[in-house]
């Protein structure tokens, strides 16, 4: 089991330490790790000559956990991923500098989360009742007063319950439940301009305010499109085995209900065709970029990046809708928002490589970044959410958003 | 303007920031020492406290020792404030073991809030008390465990789960009973968090008791679905042990198909059935599966143990075994769990046990897992590519997953390759052959060298592809060779070289074949500029300088060319460049002979006077080993001499031999179990333990009755008035309803209720600590002076209710045993250690001269060297040095008057110690701790050894001699929480008993134990009472009583012990201590059971 868990800021200092066992760890471990090289020091599982470590990255901080003995690699990595999602998610993102501000939250969250390396209560709705966030009124409080403690008194109730993950009788005036389908259209154009792989992963969303105990039924009205799927624990498995059902006893706010995955699509909702040649020493570019298929809603926030590659020495972009932006790391980004109805966005310009070289031997591969909102490019569509008893003023809404997730395009 | 602008937003951040850091705890990160912290942890405001606490553990965020602030901390444990209880906890887990003395002060806050109506303050306190691990406490901590495994809160229950492997990890062997019985309690719990926990502490404490387990195995099988997601993830694993170890493997399974695959339809429409099933690395990874690392060692190195040897008894089959069903079916949706390590267990079960044509399923569960973070994809992915080696089929379709996308981490990038060249098929490997060629363009060099060398292992892979991939690498090594030219691109000549060797691994298939791209590849060596390319070229020339019929043509002109441009080679290519010459010497046809010697001979002449030294070396070894090819005019003469044709023949062997294909599996023929951390790391981690053998445990039937069903029948045969009306049952929850909790187990009144819920807990009849308060009993005992003339009618649920059946006792005295008493000696110094010195120690029963809190104990020098040794002395280590005020504070508290006497009132010292002569010397020892050894400093020959004076808990109190009457009267007083019972089995009388026939079998038993007793503790023995109404074998019943004081608190402590069994047998005793300082008594109870099981000489 886990023996101990440091956080490092992004540069090597160690913002806090929590030994879990009595087999203590020194933190020199930790410089021990930061001075490796960085192909080693990027290994998720690292054999240390005193430790197995295990590391997660999350907005520049390292969270780095520790073992002496074997234990599955994954649980340590899932969980140090959710001691992640939990800080960012109570202290409204992740830096060095929230989280040496908070470290007491931090601190009592970590002992919530792991007793002796085992994980204790990692359910967030359960631990918000535990540990109260910081907000503005208990930073408030705790300027005027002094005094704010943000450690509960009571054992939440859901800690004991066979529904780990829902507080045992919340009440609301008016009944809210939101479905949101969430997804991210994966896809890879080779060198040709083919579409090689085109699929999506999608999340369902939830937000559900009930009211009592709710038995809550979903159901997909193409459900064989779903390649494979992954659920929250409080979906039953059977009659999803049975009937392609979702059925379930939700938890109180925002939760994932599940996550799935459409493969084989056929079409991305954008075309970008880069064309370029190199002679003598410049190179010229030229990248168009359209809608291929209108999904029916608008394309927003339409976004190419790219590498320059090293041996490009400077580079002259500019585009005939949008900015173009190159970073002194040579990342390179055209925002072009929404298509223009009366032109193609086309980025052109010239490369000039490095003293010596004739032409350019490699390709950078261009990152696609789009979002439309409306709509859910799998073709996943949900039939109806059927509540058991229904509670008095219910509301139910269903929404759907698509956007880009690792959509390459190479050149 | 844009930097005035940048500065003018820099500053606005910086003052946004100021203000999101106002009402955080920023301040007190950034300074925490900038005002005194010791004052505020004493204020009386709790605020104030909370500040210093956090204060303190900015300081341990940072690293910094703050472990001097412990005494004033721990104070505050008695806080309400729950905030400051928190922090006060996360501070003393953080320092408890550096601070054992301070760390005990709290105990007793524990135990208060153990009984608290709140299960979270209960929860916190029992984590607390168990993370801090002192070995003093670990009798009380394991008692609270045992009271919060019944808790009716499910998380205080979780959290008692927890805290079994904390004390395991204490290692104190004569608990490891209790905590195994502990976790098979938990496990049968009925909630499935608890169940979780449960399953955590058995990995971690006993992972080979597969009885706990088979108890339960349907049960945990079910609750399986519900377990929370980490439980899950230890559950399916010891689940799977089980079944492996109760009913071996499944025949239908992969792990045992060697044969008869085709039958199975496995391979659907898949073109090509050789490469779609390594069997024989099937078979071996099944057999890494299930042996572990020892047989792997003692195992030779070779691949042919192929046939795996599975008895077919210790197999199974799915169809007709309930359990491997079960577990099947119950791990299958898990392959639909959130958690990607859940995923990744419940697939390792189905790869393992499920039939042949189910392993399909956790393919797709496996790709899902793919698009979860880098971390989890990189150790998914390395548990894929063990999959895919053994059963390449399984992921062939599937290829497109293993495309790489340019945000993925070098790592992924480089596995996805290896897994790409792995599962290419006939009708896939051409969609795979135009992704490689993307990513040799790909910017990442290292990454394009990668995959130069993954088309090298398709090629080899896939026989009927090469011609495309030989085209292929051969344009990329002509256009790198240019590309070469620039030796400012980085890793681009990693490319080249690895075109090289991908080509190389191709060719080594059929070189015939592929004469004429050899041919190219010498073409092109004088535009390939980078050495290792070069060199792996050039060492191509000399291996297949015979081949076919155009090369050995173009011999002459390569040598040629190679001689010219030996001068400006790296030493790398020259060293190449030599080798060869020598090879192609060798293999010269007659007409081209003369004109190679000359030519090998001006290489050599140059490498003779290179700068190199290698490469000087290298020449002159050649030179002298090819000297008779070198002289001689002919290639083939007949009439070489004989020494001539002995180097010949070496020269043969070491030039001329073919090359050995090289086979991947050698390099990596040790698998782990999916998803350890051994397989991602590719050694044994400490604790990986392989599949338990197959069938290794024999299930037996009749355990399957619990042990509290089993208790309470016993229960109820023995005792007619408690009917069986009570409902006691561990899967109701119906017990555990809070108005039967009333918070109160550990004060000294608890009502009826829980008392029936003690007694019916198996717990308290095996295991040694008992904390029930017994109204019941305690009646029975302040009757006990009227069992001479009574019946007694009351029912007793403790182990002494056996003296129920009893109806009256006599009074026996024991002759004088004192003189037999022989005192036990430990050795203070090894005469190996001391040069010679020996010394052995032994308690003494004599009261100190200088205060009640000192020992007196009796000190052998014996001299067993040659020479004598002078000056001999022993003196405290701590005399020396300023004595520690905290510890002088601790141990002042108790004894306040004593504060200022020495630890140790010296002896005199021994001026001389002739060979052979012993001395003895009486010293007078105050032990600070009744458990910690007291360290001395041994004075001999002017040298100084430290050594370690070992309290005897047995000498830490003195004889109390008080009547029968008053010791059942201070025994009342003292019952609940102070009362203690062990069991243990007696041997010693057997001996006695049988040689001294003429003695009372009964007064034999009687001195036997007391001479045990006396022997090991300084005791006054109060009474020995004997049942009248036994027959001459039965010795049950027989009860001896002892008293003492406790040396440093004079609180009383009383002994009892009562004898169950035959005379002539082995006899269990159980051993009941009552004082009011719980720890000091629970030790001392632990020793005594350890010293009357040990069987000494003494009683002989």
């Amino acid at each position: 089991m886990l023996q101990c868990i440091f956080l490092l800021s992004d540069s090597g200092e160690v913002m806090l330490e929590k030994q879990l066992t009595g087999h203590r760890v020194d933190r020199s471990i930790c410089a021990w790790f930061w001075d490796q090289p960085d192909s080693f020091k990027s290994l998720p599982v690292i054999a240390s000559p005193t430790h197995y470590l295990f590391q997660i990255v999350r907005d520049g901080i390292t969270f780095l956990a520790c073992t002496q003995v074997e234990m599955p690699p994954l649980m340590g990595i899932e969980f140090l991923c959710r001691v992640a999602d939990v800080l960012s998610d109570y202290l409204g993102g992740l830096n060095e500098d929230l989280v040496k501000d908070n470290f007491i939250i931090v601190y009592e969250l970590l002992d919530e989360m792991i007793d002796n390396g085992f994980p204790l209560t990692t359910e967030p709705n359960i631990l918000r009742e535990m540990i109260a966030p910081p907000n503005l009124v208990t930073k408030m409080l705790s300027v005027v007063t002094g005094n704010a403690s943000n450690v509960s008194d009571t054992l939440p109730s859901g800690a004991g319950s066979c529904v780990p993950w829902r507080p045992t009788d919340p009440k609301y005036s008016s009944n809210e439940v939101y479905v949101d389908l969430v997804e991210e259209m994966d896809a890879i154009v080779n060198r040709d301009g083919e579409l090689v792989k085109c699929e999506v992963y999608g999340e369902v969303q939830m937000s559900s305010q009930l009211t009592g105990f709710p038995d809550l039924t979903l159901s997909f009205a193409n459900p064989s499109v779903l390649e494979d799927m992954r659920f929250h624990p409080c979906v039953r498995f059977r009659p999803w085995e049975s009937h392609q059902l979702l059925s379930f006893v939700p938890p109180d706010g925002q939760f994932k209900l599940m996550s799935y995955m459409v493969k084989k699509l056929k079409n991305t909702p954008l075309y970008v065709k880069p064309q370029i040649t190199s002679d003598s020493g410049t190179c010229r570019v030229s990248v168009l970029v359209g809608i291929r298929s209108d999904p029916g809603k608008t394309i927003e926030s339409i976004t190419l990046s790219f590498q320059l590659p090293h041996c490009v020495s400077s580079a002259d972009l500019s585009s005939n809708h949008g900015t173009v932006t190159i970073l002194s790391n040579k990342t390179c980004t055209w925002t072009i928002g929404r298509i223009p109805s009366d032109k193609t966005p086309c980025l052109s310009g010239t490369l000039a490589l490095e003293t010596g070289l004739e032409r350019l031997h490699v390709y950078p591969t261009f990152k696609v970044g789009f979002k439309i909102m409306g709509i859910a490019l799998s073709g996943l569509r949900i039939q109806k959410l059927d509540l058991q008893t229904i509670p008095p003023r219910l509301y139910k809404g269903f929404r759907a958003q698509t956007r880009a997730g690792d959509f390459d395009v190479r050149l | 303007m844009f930097n005035q602008f940048g500065s003018t937003a820099e500053t606005l951040s910086k003052a946004s920031a100021a203000v999101l850091r106002i009402g955080t705890d920023a301040h007190l990160y950034d300074d925490p020492e900038d005002v005194s912290i010791a004052p505020l942890l004493d204020s009386k405001f709790e605020s104030e406290k909370c500040e210093a606490l956090k204060r303190l553990l900015a300081l341990i965020a940072q690293g910094f020792d703050v472990s001097n602030f412990f005494p004033q901390v721990v104070k505050n444990v008695a806080s309400q404030s729950s905030e400051v209880k928190k922090l006060v906890y996360l501070y003393l887990l953080h320092y408890a073991e550096k601070r054992p003395n301070e760390a005990l002060l709290s105990i007793n806050y524990f135990q208060k809030d153990l009984g608290d109506p709140n299960p979270l303050v209960r929860a916190w306190a029992l984590r607390t008390m168990a993370g801090i691990r002192l070995h003093v406490i670990a009798p009380l901590a394991l008692a609270a465990v045992g009271k919060c495994a019944r808790d009716p809160a499910v998380y205080v229950r979780k959290c008692a789960a927890n805290a079994l492997p904390k004390l395991h990890d204490l290692r104190l062997d004569e608990h490891a009973p209790a905590i195994e019985e502990l976790v098979g309690i938990l496990l049968n719990d009925h909630s499935p968090g608890v169940v979780g926990a449960a399953a955590a502490a058995f990995t971690s404490i006993c992972p080979n008791n597969f009885e706990l387990i088979g108890k339960n195995y349907k049960k945990l099988c079910q609750i399986l679905p519900d377990v929370e997601e980490w439980g899950q993830i230890l559950l399916i694993g010891t689940l799977l042990r089980y079944v492996v170890a109760r009913h071996g493997l499944v025949r239908e399974s992969l792990m045992l198909s060697l044969h008869g695959l085709e039958s199975n339809g496995f391979y659907e429409k898949d073109g090509d059935k050789s490469d779609s099933f390594d069997a024989n690395l099937v078979s071996l990874v099944s057999k890494c599966y299930i042996e572990g690392p020892d047989e792997y060692l003692s195992r030779s190195n070779c691949v042919d143990t192929v046939a795996a040897s599975f008895d077919s008894k210790e197999t199974t089959s799915v169809g007709d075994n309930e359990d491997v069903k079960i577990l099947l079916q119950c791990t299958s949706p898990l392959l639909w769990s959130n958690n990607s390590a859940v995923v990744l267990a419940a697939a390792g079960v189905q790869w393992i046990m499920a039939p042949l044509e189910d392993v399909k399923k956790i393919v797709k569960p496996l790709l899902f897992l793919l698009r979860s973070s880098t971390a989890s994809k990189y150790v998914v992915l390395c548990n894929i590519l063990v999959f895919a080696k053994a059963v390449p089929s399984l992921f062939a379709p599937h290829f497109e997953d293993f495309f790489i996308c340019s945000s993925d981490a070098y790592q992924v990038k480089a596995h996805k390759l290896e897994m790409l060249s792995l599962i290419a098929t006939t009708s896939s490997i051409s969609s795979i052959l135009r992704e490689f060629e993307d990513y040799i363009k790909d910017p990442d060099r290292i990454f394009a060298a990668d995959t130069v060398a993954a088309i090298g292992l398709c090629a080899k892979r896939l026989p009927k592809i090469p011609t495309t991939c030989l085209n292929g690498l051969l344009a990329l090594v002509r256009q790198e060779s240019f590309a070469g030219d620039l030796e400012s691109v980085e890793g681009e000549a990693g490319v080249l070289v690895q075109a090289v060797m991908s080509i190389q691994t191709i060719i080594e298939r059929d070189p015939l074949s592929h004469e004429k791209v050899i041919i190219q590849l010498f073409r092109s060596l004088d535009s390939v500029k980078v050495a290792a390319a070069r060199a792996t070229i050039i060492w191509m020339v000399g291996v297949y300088c015979s081949l076919g019929h155009i090369i050995p043509r173009m011999l002459t002109t390569i040598t040629k060319y190679l001689a010219w441009s030996f001068k400006s080679e790296a030493s790398e290519t020259k060293l190449q460049i030599l080798n060869t010459a020598a090879k192609v010497l060798i293999s010269a046809e007659v007409e081209d002979f003369q004109m190679l010697r000359r030519i090998v001979l001006y290489v050599f002449e140059l490498g003779e006077c290179d700068l190199n030294y290698d490469v000087r070396d290298r020449t002159r070894f050649l030179k002298k080993m090819l000297s008779y090819k070198l002289a001689c005019h002919e290639p083939a003469e007949d009439s070489v001499a004989s020494q001539e044709s002995i180097a010949a023949q070496v020269v043969e062997h070491v030039f001329g031999r073919k090359l050995n294909p090289f086979s991947p599996l050698n390099l990596h023929n040790r698998f782990y179990l999916p998803g350890s951390l051994s397989q991602i790391v590719l050694h044994a981690a400490p604790g990986y333990e392989p599949l338990p053998k197959p069938c290794s445990f024999v299930f037996e039937e009749h355990d399957q009755l619990s042990d509290s069903d089993r208790q309470r029948e016993a229960r109820n045969d023995l005792n007619g008035s408690q009917e069986s009306s009570e409902t006691v049952d561990e899967d109701g929850s119906s017990e555990y309803d809070s108005e039967s909790y009333n918070g109160s187990e550990f004060s000294s009144d608890g009502d009826e209720r829980n008392d029936a819920n003690d007694a019916a807990d198996p717990l308290i009849q095996i295991s040694d600590v008992a904390v029930s308060t017994d109204p019941e009993e305690l009646r029975s005992k302040m009757a006990l002076d009227l069992w001479l003339d009574e019946e007694s009618s009351t029912s007793n649920q403790t182990p002494s209710a056996l003296d129920r059946n009893q109806s009256s006792y006599a009074k026996i005295s024991i002759g004088d045993v004192g003189s037999r008493v022989k005192p036990k000696s430990y050795t203070l110094l090894d005469p190996g250690n001391g040069s010679g010195l020996k010394i052995d120690y032994t308690f003494l029963s004599e009261v100190s001269t200088a205060s009640p809190l000192h020992v007196c104990v009796e000190v052998l020098f014996q001299n067993s060297s040659k020479e004598p040794i002078v000056e001999v002395n022993l003196e405290d280590e701590e005399a020396m040095k300023v004595s520690d005020s905290a510890e002088q504070t601790l141990v002042g508290k108790a004894n306040a008057s004593y504060n200022n006497v020495p630890t140790l009132i010296p002896m005199e010292e021994l001026s001389c110690l002739e060979p052979g002569q012993s001395a003895k010397r009486l010293i007078q020892v105050r032990f600070h701790h009744h458990l910690l050894p007291m360290r001395l400093n041994l004075h001999y020959n002017g040298k100084k050894v430290p050594v370690k004076l070992r309290p005897d808990l047995g000498y830490l109190v003195i004889p109390y001699s008080i009547t029968v009457e008053e010791f059942l009267a201070t025994e009342s007083r003292l019952p609940g929480m102070f009362e203690y019972s062990r069991r243990c089995a007696f041997t010693d009388h057997v001996k006695d008993t049988r040689m001294e026939n003429g003695k009372d079998k009964f007064l034999s038993i009687c001195e036997s134990i007391t001479l045990k007793v006396l022997s090991n503790s300084n005791l006054h023995l109060v009474s020995v009472d004997l049942p009248v109404a036994n027959t001459l074998e039965d010795a049950t019943g027989l009860r001896l009583r002892f008293s003492s004081k406790i040396l440093s608190s004079e609180i009383p402590l009383l002994i009892s012990i009562t004898v169950e069994g035959k005379c002539n047998e082995d006899l269990n005793l159980t051993v009941k201590i009552n004082c009011e300082e719980t720890v000091f008594g629970l030790n001392l109870l632990n020793r005594i059971a350890n010293f009357m099981v040990e069987t000494s000489s003494s009683a002989s």
